[in-house]
């Protein structure tokens, strides 16, 4: 009887609630084109294979899919339309590299043979481009940096995708076997891509708490011992020297000279990836650090599993005979491109792994901000940025205890995470118990970094 | 000192290859003429093929209502459109540059227009 009174009052007040609704502002035009843009990279598929930009891109998995999540997806997901389409079961992908290293076939350098001219690369996660792909020569995008074709923006980025990866059968004809994304399509699209992840870079050295961490930013910043900041000025995507600033730029680091490349053990057919241009360079873009941690593998042949391992790769042989390890070596007095004890390269990549945990709690608390600022009527929405908010809080949380880093930290996640869960139920206490996670994720940080 | 680092800059600029073109034209191929996307707007040039010189290697266009005289070089891709008949696209070469055909031209230098990067030609029936 109770639960029946409480259940007509609900009713009665349900139109009121919806009433509110409709005095809201006006929305901005920008989220609208953001969210037009949301809908089409989850929901297009350009009349294609069925896959859409969400595919490769999971939002639940930091905009990328590595192959454990992948062993997690059903068997029909588009992502293998290779092994269900008998026009894309030969030379579209190839499955097992696909399973168990998450790569994805292109043909980057044309489609002219396509039984040996390919690559093969994991999917980068699209976090953070508003700050991680411009450069003096326009924007970089991709692994190697030319990743789109028409003037190579961002904007042009999703019509090269629907060509190479949206196809209908291999003769990829336009109208036929797939659709080209409209103007309208591609500035929305290009406006949900730049509002994903953080909007400024950091600003190195923070005051980092933990003495691991604290020593691995110091390597970091030390361009006589990491050298890291040179490539990857506070931790992003851009390169400086001297002062000047290169942007977003492409380097030859040794991956592809690599010994035991885990897709090259399999005896599956790994045609070497020569990089940017036709016929490539050799160069890969540099991708950003801060969101690493939770986006392995690493490398653009996810030949590296651990962040512990990537920043390892820099003392190989790989790396040491490369263009970019003997230019290093070029400017140390010892002739030494980079040499970093054991303790070392964990110091780095805990320094990765903490400036990762910020960024998840910096990504979970604008989440629960915008949930807790959601009116009733939208709700499902607010349920939405919660469950992203909880799946940065997990990330958060793996990325510290992966590499044994503040207790006290994950402890506040935690809590976190079981507040921002009970608002995801809550019908009316939403906002406080958003409030409390926030609370919680304050308390995360300040466990990581002192307060400013 | 400021000279080393200048010097290094400039190399760091060449190992950086920051002059190079960025566009990726493996799937370029597969846009129709008048569709690829930051280009067919205006910093390509679309018309008909008025004539082409094998002997100085230009091909003269009538776009926006003027011949234009523009280069081919080596490196210019030259791609058959046959999206219009529903067929794929396919490379091509000069002798597919036969007057009347309808073409889009993209520049090395849009701003020059002199030299062609790549040509769109519509195919023969």
């Amino acid at each position: 009887m109770e639960n029946l009174r409480s259940l007509l009052a609900l009713c009665a007040f349900l139109p009121l609630l919806f009433a509110c609704e409709t005095t809201r502002e006006p929305p901005d035009p920008q989220q609208q084109l953001v969210e037009r843009g949301r809908d089409i990279f989850f929901n297009e598929t350009f009349e294609g294979n069925g896959r859409t930009c969400g595919t490769c891109h999971r939002e639940e998995n930091n905009f990328t899919i590595d192959p454990a999540f992948i062993a997690t997806l059903p068997d029909d997901d588009p992502l293998f339309v290779a092994e269900t389409n008998p026009d894309l079961m030969k030379n579209f992908e190839n499955p097992r590299l696909m399973r168990e290293f998450g790569l994805i076939i292109e043909n980057l350098d044309g489609f002219g043979d396509l039984d040996n001219t390919f690559v093969q690369r994991g999917v980068p996660h699209v976090l953070g481009m508003r700050v991680s792909i411009d450069s003096p020569a326009g924007p970089r995008t991709g692994w190697s940096g030319d990743g789109a074709p028409g003037d190579g923006s961002l904007r042009a980025f999703a019509t090269g995708a629907v060509i190479q990866h949206f196809t209908l059968t291999l003769e990829r004809v336009a109208g036929v076997d797939f659709r080209l994304p409209t103007p309208d399509e591609l500035d929305a699209l290009e406006a949900f891509q730049l509002s994903l992840g953080r909007q400024n870079e950091l600003s190195l050295p923070l005051p980092l708490k933990g003495t691991v961490a604290i020593r691995g930013q110091e390597i970091f910043l030390d361009n006589n011992l990491g050298k890291c900041n040179i490539c990857h000025q506070n931790a992003g995507a851009n390169a400086s020297l001297g002062g000047q600033s290169l942007g977003n730029a492409n380097f030859d680091t040794g991956v592809e000279d690599q010994v035991d490349r885990p897709a090259t053990l399999t005896g599956e057919k790994v045609p070497v990836d020569d990089g940017f241009g036709i016929p490539g360079d050799g160069t890969f873009n540099t991708p950003s650090l801060v969101e690493a941690a939770d986006t392995g593998p690493f490398f653009h042949d996810n030949s590296i599993e651990t962040i512990e391992g990537a920043v390892a790769f820099y003392n190989s042989d790989a790396f040491d005979a490369s263009p970019s390890g003997r230019f290093l070596a070029g400017l140390d007095p010892n002739g030494i491109s980079i040499q970093l004890e054991a303790t070392q390269v964990v110091e780095v990549a805990a320094f990765l792994r903490v400036i990762n945990a910020l960024e998840n709690i910096r990504e979970s608390t604008a989440l629960l901000e915008h949930a807790a600022k959601r009116e009733f009527s939208g709700r499902d929405k607010a349920k939405r940025s919660i469950r992203r908010a909880v799946e940065e809080i997990d990330d958060g949380i793996r990325v510290l205890t992966g590499g044994g880093l503040s207790p006290q930290a994950v402890a506040a996640l935690r809590e976190a995470r079981r507040f921002s869960k009970k608002a995801a139920r809550s019908w009316f206490s939403r906002k406080s118990l958003a409030d409390q996670a926030i609370e919680a994720l304050v308390r995360a940080r300040d466990a990581l970094v002192e307060s400013s | 000192m400021k000279t080393l680092a200048t010097m290094i800059s400039a190399a760091m600029l060449l190992l950086a290859g920051v002059s190079q073109p960025r566009a990726q034209q493996a799937t370029e191929i597969y846009i129709p003429i008048g569709e690829s996307p930051g280009l067919s707007t205006g910093r390509t040039d679309i018309g008909r093929i008025q004539a082409y010189d094998p002997g100085t290697r230009t091909l003269t266009i009538a776009a926006r209502e003027t011949l234009r005289p523009v280069r081919i070089t080596d490196d210019t891709r030259i791609w058959l459109d046959r999206s219009g008949a529903n067929l794929s696209n396919r490379d091509g070469d000069t002798s597919d540059l036969a007057s009347g055909r309808r073409v889009e031209v993209s520049y090395v230098d849009p701003a020059k227009r002199q030299l062609a990067s790549w040509v769109k030609v519509e195919a023969g029936n």
